[in-house]
């Protein structure tokens, strides 16, 4: 049964997935869906997503979006998938359940607001929104200290898990979207948090060379929003 | 030891909580935490759960938060609980978790601030903010589009084309309930044009009465509060300055 990802690597949750997926060595198909080209917005796509957001996937004639429900499904579809990645424990699934309702809210609303108003939309042709971007980098910043302080627990990963689950590839995949920012923003923003970084490098080597595979598409990206904003400042 | 459940029923996600325990004869220990009494940011409840949200459950020594997380695991855990509630089928499953994530991110924070912004801040001892219920109306209105075209696409009477109810109905259902706090007018401004919507949500309350009456009479009780405290303002009585001051004539 044919595996399709429809994907946007510029898109956090679409990386999670398929560095979910090329660990797990479970073959797929990835259908490039470009965000900045209106993909998304087709015809064709509503039929696979008529929320018309990335990622989604087709499994035989089985639609799924969302991107926790999908890494959920993957992991419970694939009987190739380690357990530690989606826990058949009950209590320790709730755990990860709540850590990646928790990130909805918050990690994920804080790092979208701040890098959407700070560079990304101008990959949309939309104008920057200070406001919006200190916002979301006040969530941002509280989010990030409170996996510090309460979901890494004695670590070293979430949950104070000694493996990775799929909500460590989920926050981590959120948390790497800041590569494209300033580089003086982003050490002002992550510089502080040293137990976050020795966690991004551990989910890093636990799904090595996948995650630095997928996540090549950041610098080439960086480069050209850097452009469009010196672009943008001239005017 | 018996499940105990830290809830404000003035919460939403504690209202589905209670009535998926209800429904479901799991016996359980509901504690007050009074939100407009800042209860939730006691010391005592941070040792419940350092994020200082309702609703929490303790199941002996596990502690959980976040209001679908506790249903899954509500019904994973308790022996009693039919299928149709959280189905086994893993493809049923994924659905219900797509459905509940899009709630998170759609229908609750538009329904949550528009809500608290344009009507129920004064009990949370909070002032209205006319801008952030306009920004939380836009998301919530697109979202009861959504509900209708995508959700409740299909035959069944209920989410997913669904012949019966799962974990997604009841907390979608209490998401369309909150907004019973507005005054009436601006409820079936809302909901009104949502036929689709209206429907389910009696399919939904047939299904699981009497329990969902009940939760939901403090929804009422809320509305009523409002209601009142919002006629002595501007109704019959009117605040002490204008009442003070001399009348000109206008001719």
């Amino acid at each position: 049964m044919a595996l399709k990802l429809y994907v946007d690597r510029m898109s956090q949750p679409s990386r999670a997935i398929l560095i979910f997926c090329k660990k797990n060595g479970i073959e797929f198909e990835e259908v490039k869906i470009e965000l900045a080209k209106g993909q998304h917005r087709t015809p064709e796509f509503a039929e696979v997503n008529p929320m018309k957001q990335v990622p989604a996937i087709v499994h035989g004639d089985f639609t799924l979006f969302e991107s926790h429900a999908i890494l959920i499904y993957l992991a419970s579809a694939f009987s190739e998938v380690a357990d530690h990645w989606y826990p058949a424990d009950v209590r320790q699934r709730a755990k990860i359940h709540s850590v990646l309702d928790w990130h909805h809210s918050n990690l994920r609303r804080g790092s979208a607001g701040y890098n959407f108003n700070t560079i990304i939309a101008l990959a949309f042709g939309l104008p920057l929104n200070p406001n919006a971007a200190a916002e979301g980098e006040k969530l941002l910043s509280a989010s990030l200290a409170t996996i510090e302080s309460f979901w890494l627990e004695d670590g070293p990963f979430l949950l104070g898990n000694s493996q990775p689950s799929i909500a460590d590839l989920a926050l981590v995949c959120e948390i790497m979207q800041i590569e494209v920012a300033d580089e003086n923003d982003r050490e002002r923003i992550l510089g502080p948090h040293k137990r976050i970084l020795k966690w991004i490098e551990d989910v890093k080597n636990a799904t090595a060379p996948h995650f630095d595979d997928i996540h090549g598409i950041m610098s080439p990206v960086k480069e050209r929003l850097k452009e469009l904003k010196a672009r943008v400042n001239k005017l | 030891m018996t499940l105990k459940v830290y809830a404000d029923r003035m919460s939403q996600p504690s209202r589905t909580v209670i009535l998926f325990c209800k429904l479901n004869g799991i016996d359980f220990e509901e504690v007050r935490i009074d939100l407009a009494k800042r209860q939730h940011l006691t010391p005592e409840f941070k040792e419940i759960n350092p994020m200082k949200q309702v609703p929490v459950i303790v199941d002996g020594r596990f502690k959980l938060f976040e209001s679908h997380a506790i249903l899954i695991y509500l019904a994973g855990v308790f022996p009693g609980v039919a299928d149709h509630w959280y189905p086994a089928d893993v493809f049923k499953r994924a659905k219900i978790h797509s459905v509940l994530d899009w709630y998170h991110s759609n229908l609750r924070p538009g329904s949550a601030t528009y809500v608290r912004n344009s009507t129920l801040a004064p009990l949370l001892g909070l002032p209205l903010n006319p801008k952030a219920a306009a920004e939380g109306e836009k998301l919530l209105l697109a979202s009861l589009v959504q509900l209708e075209s995508v959700w409740l696409k299909g035959k069944g009477r209920f989410l997913l084309g669904s012949s019966q109810p799962s974990i997604a109905d009841l907390s979608l259902a209490c998401g369309v309930m909150h907004l019973e706090i507005l005054d009436d007018e601006d409820r079936d401004r809302i909901l009104g044009p949502h036929k689709r919507v209206l429907k389910w949500i009696e399919d939904t309350r047939n299904a699981t009465r009497p329990h969902f009456d009940e939760v939901h009479s403090v929804v009422f009780k809320l509305k009523e509060k409002l209601k009142k405290q919002r006629s002595k303002e501007n109704g019959f009585g009117e605040p002490e300055s204008i009442r003070k001051a001399p009348l000109h004539s206008k001719m």
